[in-house]
């Protein structure tokens, strides 16, 4: 992954408003494929999306969007942005909104339509984009946003609360079409309080709170740098009785819970001394385990880790 | 990578970025062209179309009743109607209808971000949206004009060919100050309104120099130096010796001064500005 040549970059950026202090010393790369952004309300999300498209400018720091200041015009270019909030020209309809954000970028009338009929077409809206977007649903105005946002072809695709009130159905169809962009070497990056949502869709979790990036990377990798964050690991066996016997034995294990026929529930403090324990256990013992599963290492239960942790 | 190596790929890369700067430009003034049309489109089906005309069918009204007596003069017309209705009242309405609502109803609506995210330079944007809004305010204000001196016939015929330059310097003025306005207020409406009716009818009234704030001094001078062949001059509340007129040669030349200047801080404010909150 780091071999991949970073589209958008933050170097040490903080940004403050007055007193208030949004974003504390944020540094990272986006690459291509689908990253996260996750944290509470005023984690400074917000703030990091306007920096990133440009909106504002760092206090202290840089941010660069194909090696171009994010505040200029230029990086614009580079970058779709689809906002949160539900604002449109209400009285054109989907197809006159998308050509004239693609007249906006400076494409002539036929390029425009072209490239406006692709968008529509990514985000299949093709055959409703004659209506007023004032008649449009929430998921078919997240459509048009989208398509308004990839109309250029940008390298990166910033989207705020993308999935918000779009039904399931509406769901999985533009959770392909961030699918196809990330495939195809875009950065999106995707900002959600959905924390279920990232464990399917995201390759990459940042997560933030109170201006301060506390962890990023895949989840694994998270998970890997938390060797103190306990974990619920469920074991399937022949015998579980004896095995959690054993299991109440080693130093890592706080707890054990039984989950007939077969199953076991630990909860474990220290992973990394827990796994090549039972992994001794099960070589020289015949428990004949059938399945061990981490149950908790979701993005929601990694995030309430990490901000108990910072809370602390 | 040896010494002139990098320095042919640094060259490489200011060359590409002087490209995109030049395609930005390029492209940014088709983009621009395109943001002014559907400006002007958005703000002609708005509401302050309507307001406009109505107050514009109330001006005529008035001006109708007006000249029902005979014997009407210029001279009457002018100070009766002309100042106190149209250049006072109308003319910063019709500018600050359109003005104010160009940049502060995107605002407002939140559909200002996909103009700050678009790779138009912010000047471009600015400019674009001040075109149509100029246009718009042009149409109204010598439109206006032009309707009302006609209804008014004789007097006012005669005064239309000796005002309509006057009207014109003000509503590039007004619409300047109030586009400003629409950058720097969050309710630039409100605070254009504010000053419209009582910096510009209150200043503008104070004896001295103070009232060279306002634009409707420079455009009441520039009237009077024009309507001087009909006999009108400051009068009234308008005594020449507590009024202190400036000559049109002066007044003229201050009315462009002030419609550049606002534009020029409108374009550098508007390009510096940071909107976080464009809710």
């Amino acid at each position: 992954m780091s071999e991949t040549p970073s589209l958008c970059r933050f170097r040490r950026v903080s940004k403050w408003y007055g007193a208030v202090i949004a974003l504390n010393d944020v540094s990272f790369a986006l690459r291509p494929g689908i990253t996260g952004l996750v944290g509470p309300n005023g984690a400074g999300k917000s703030t990091l999306i306007k920096l990133l498209t440009g909106q504002l400018r760092p206090s202290l720091g840089e941010v660069r969007v194909q090696d171009v200041s994010a505040w200029s015009a230029a990086a614009r270019s580079y970058i779709g942005y689809c906002p949160d909030a539900d604002a449109f020209y209400e009285e054109m309809s989907g197809r006159a909104f998308v050509r004239f954000m693609a007249r906006l970028r400076g494409y002539r009338r036929n390029d425009a339509h072209e490239r406006s009929e692709a968008a529509l077409q990514q985000v299949e809206m093709t055959d409703r984009a004659d209506r007023k977007l004032g008649s449009y649903s929430k998921g078919m105005r997240q459509r048009i946003k989208l398509a308004q946002a990839i109309v250029h072809d940008p390298d990166v695709v910033v989207l705020d609360e993308p999935l918000n009130g779009v039904d399931p159905v509406g769901r999985a169809q533009l959770v392909r079409v961030f699918r196809q962009l990330a495939d195809a070497g875009k950065a999106i990056l995707i900002s959600s309080h959905i924390l279920d949502e990232m464990d399917t869709l995201a390759d990459q979790v940042m997560f933030i709170c109170r201006g301060r990036m506390l962890a990023s990377g895949t989840l694994e990798e998270i998970r890997e740098m938390l060797e103190d964050h306990p974990l619920k690991v469920r074991i399937n066996a022949k015998s579980p009785r004896e095995l959690a016997g054993q299991m109440l034995r080693l130093n890592a294990v706080r707890g054990v819970q039984l989950e007939p026929p077969q199953s076991l529930l630990l909860e474990v403090e220290r992973p990394g001394e827990f796994f090549p324990e039972l992994a001794r256990l099960a070589a020289k013992e015949d428990y004949e385990i059938e399945k061990l599963e981490v149950v908790d290492a979701s993005t929601e239960a990694v995030f309430d880790y990490l901000l108990r942790q910072a809370g602390q | 990578m040896s010494a002139e190596e990098s320095q042919e790929t640094r060259n490489e890369g200011k060359q590409q970025v002087i490209q995109a700067d030049t395609s930005i430009w390029r492209g940014g003034l088709s983009g621009s062209i395109c943001l002014a049309v559907v400006s002007f489109r958005r703000l002609f089906r708005s509401r302050q179309t309507i307001v406009s005309a109505m107050l514009l069918g109330f001006a005529v009204m008035v001006a109708l009743a007006w000249s029902m007596r005979r014997g009407r003069t210029p001279e009457e017309f002018i100070s009766q109607i002309l100042i106190p209705v149209y250049t006072s009242f109308l003319l910063p309405i019709f500018c600050l209808c359109y003005a104010t609502a160009s940049i502060a109803a995107e605002r407002e609506e939140q559909t200002l971000t996909y103009l700050l995210l678009s790779p138009l330079p912010r000047p471009l944007v600015y400019v674009a949206k001040y075109c149509s809004s100029l246009a718009l305010a042009l149409l109204w204000t010598m439109g206006g004009l032009i309707l009302l001196c006609q209804v008014v016939g004789d007097p006012g015929q005669r005064t239309l060919a000796i005002v309509w330059p006057t009207v014109m310097a003000s509503t590039f003025a007004y619409v300047g100050l109030f586009h400003l306005f629409g950058v720097m207020f969050r309710r630039a409406t409100i605070v254009g309104f504010a000053y419209a009716l009582f910096l510009e009818n209150f200043v503008g009234s104070m004896p001295g120099i103070v009232k060279r704030v306002a634009v409707s001094f420079y455009t009441e001078c520039m009237i009077f130096d024009s309507a001087a062949i009909f006999g009108l001059g400051p009068a009234g509340h308008h005594d020449e010796a507590m009024y202190l007129p400036i000559s049109a040669a002066a007044a003229m030349p201050a009315l462009w001064l002030i419609a550049a200047a606002t534009l020029l801080a409108g374009i550098v404010f508007f390009s510096r500005h940071e909107y976080s909150g464009t809710s």
